[in-house]
């Protein structure tokens, strides 16, 4: 009697251990979407908020613009709690584990990169400094893919940087984006033999874009680049992430 | 510690050699050779060991080869087209200008120069102009470039040594608003009636007037050497000269390249100050170049035979026509060809600086 009970104890503690280790190996799809979503609205966030500041960012008069990385979380926690009622400082229980993982090195990776443009952002006698949500993203989304497994990238059809150019699968889904209304609502799919994910979030130009981005189409902006003529609610690009399934 | 060990091993080793050397006598030669001859390899692992904590001296270019890098000053306060200000770009902060370009040159040439193994990486030391000269003097750099004469009485501090010219086409020239200051050095110019005097006319015609130069510049050195009749401020930087609006500033010197491309690009309320014809008036002629410190020799024949080099190919006329002729976007150029760059004393904010009245005049 006593053996069968340690035999049943010990075959329920291997297939409980054999069961939490193919759980912690792949986190189910939905899990897996859910973290893509809230990934792509903290790449967002971050730049709707160096967005905001803009005006502050490039204004020759002042030296200190007192944009610190601590400002720019502050102010990215506030917008990220309005947008998803998620406090990122205290995860709630119910949030994929796998996004309680992710989020904080987004987070992290974001602020840094408002650090290191302080010298930029504070230098007294410089208006236009090319610190804007573009770049922004583009340095945040590099730092986040060098420490995961997830691969975030803003990409577009016509792009600047052509680090940003689509790939077959993004300028696929950027075509049809492009002939359809605007919608925030991202194209989800599991591609190769369902081993990953790919999640498309489209941006679309807002009024403060258009002074770069705008008419006259072609003439250079301050950048230095064409502006593509672009019209307020036209498809800008598009936020594309890829997470494998064992993406631990 | 274990090298120390090796060492003391080694001399017992030999003590105990020349004893039994003196014991056999001139029979024990053979033996010492053979016995001498193994202990040999042992020291080359001791020298390797000693060179590893402490290396030999080596000549200023093997060590540029040995540490991939070559370190180089550049000012953090914009000498548009030289260097223009800091800016954020995809691939994080960056720098750009005539005289990064020149920098990558360079760096290619080490390159080369070094086998061409790996590349020589230029690290660009961003710092303000008058710690450029400490730095270098510290042994923080190997060379700075930043749209420096050698050529103007008192520019050069002891210690430094300046290469050829890497552009020939300086000069001091002067930027106003009031177009009454033209017109007062311009009425000098007539009275001299086809014998001209620059230096003359411009004292003349500044006398009395609140002339700006930048701290430690040429301009500055000119302008405290000639200009004795004006009230002179003298500026951390050109931005500072410009924003500065108590005392109001009626001239301000600098370089004639700067403020060529900034009286077009950026202070469009400023004007080159012209002769009579409308040609560009320059105080007085001034040539760029790279400075390094004078005991680097191999350095400074390796600078002046590639700056000859570059100025007999055309590239060095080639990369002057692009910064200063060509119409362009220094933040798409900064994005696509910029540098980074490590910052060192230079405040967490820096602000362009103060203009303050020259002393002791």
């Amino acid at each position: 009697m006593k053996s069968r009970v340690l035999l049943f104890i010990s075959l329920s503690l291997m297939f409980f251990l054999a069961w939490s280790s193919i759980g912690w190996a792949q986190p189910p799809r939905e899990e897996i979407e859910n973290t893509a979503q809230h990934l792509a609205t903290l790449l967002n966030v971050g730049r709707l908020i160096i967005e905001r500041n803009q005006t502050r960012i490039d204004d020759p008069r002042i030296g200190d613009k007192g944009f610190t990385p601590e400002v720019f979380e502050r102010q990215l926690l506030d917008e990220f709690i309005r947008q998803t009622n998620i406090d990122l400082k205290h995860l709630p229980s119910h949030l994929p584990s796998l996004a309680k993982e992710l989020l904080p090195v987004l987070l992290q990776s974001s602020k840094e990169v408002v650090a290191d443009a302080q010298l930029v952002i504070n230098q007294r006698g410089i208006g236009y400094k090319n610190f804007i949500p573009a770049t922004f993203g583009s340095q945040a989304t590099r730092k986040f893919s060098n420490r995961s497994h997830v691969k975030i990238k803003q990409t577009t059809l016509n792009p600047r940087n052509l680090k940003n150019t689509p790939d077959a699968y993004e300028e696929n889904v950027l075509k049809r984006l492009a002939t359809q209304p605007a919608s925030n609502t991202s194209i989800t799919e599991w591609v190769d033999n369902e081993t990953t994910l790919r999640s498309v979030t489209p941006i679309y130009y807002s009024h403060d874009c258009l002074v770069c981005h705008g008419i006259p189409k072609g003439i250079l902006d301050i950048s230095g680049y064409p502006r593509e003529g672009a019209k307020e609610g036209d498809l800008a690009g598009a936020i594309s992430i890829q997470i494998p399934v064992n993406s631990r | 510690m274990i090298v120390g060990r090796s060492i003391m091993r080694v001399r017992s080793h030999l003590q105990k050699l020349r004893r039994r050397l003196e014991d056999y006598g001139s029979q024990g030669i053979v033996p010492f050779l053979i016995a001498f001859g193994v202990f040999l390899q042992g020291c080359g692992l001791v020298f390797d060991a000693v060179e590893l904590i402490q290396p030999l001296a080596r000549d200023e270019m093997s060590a540029i080869c040995s540490r991939g890098q070559l370190r180089v000053g550049i000012s953090v306060e914009p000498f548009r087209p030289f260097v223009f200000p800091a800016v954020f770009t995809d691939e994080g902060v960056r720098v750009t200008g005539l005289d990064v370009e020149l920098i990558r040159e360079v760096a290619d040439a080490l390159t080369t120069y070094c086998g061409g193994q790996k590349p020589i990486v230029p690290t660009l030391h961003l710092t303000r102009f008058r710690d450029l000269f400490i730095e270098m003097n510290e042994g923080h750099l190997d060379l700075f470039v930043s749209s420096i004469g050698g050529n103007v009485p008192g520019a050069r501090p002891a210690g430094l040594w300046y290469s050829i010219p890497h552009f020939h086409n300086g000069g001091i020239g002067a930027m106003i608003q009031k177009p009454e200051v033209a017109e007062r050095v311009r009425a000098q110019f007539q009275k001299q009636a086809g014998n001209p005097d620059t230096l003359a006319a411009i004292q003349a015609g500044f006398s009395g007037l609140t002339v700006a130069a930048q701290k430690g510049r040429t301009s500055s050195l000119y302008a405290e050497a000639n200009l004795l009749n004006v009230r002179l401020l003298i500026c951390d930087s050109l931005p500072a000269s410009v924003e500065t609006k108590d005392p109001h500033i009626d001239v301000i010197l600098s370089q004639h390249s700067i403020l060529d491309y900034v009286t077009k690009h950026v202070w469009p309320d400023w004007h080159l100050l012209t002769r009579n014809d409308g040609t560009p008036l320059i105080l007085t002629q001034e040539s760029f170049s790279i400075v390094t410190v004078e005991e680097h020799r191999r350095l400074q024949w390796f600078l002046n035979n590639l700056l000859y080099r570059l100025e007999e190919s055309g590239r060095l006329e080639q990369m002057r026509r692009r910064w200063l002729e060509e119409d362009y976007a220094p933040t798409r150029r900064a994005t696509t060809e910029g540098l980074p760059f490590e910052i060192s004393k230079v405040p967490e904010h820096y602000d362009q600086g103060q203009c303050r009245f020259a002393t002791g005049r």
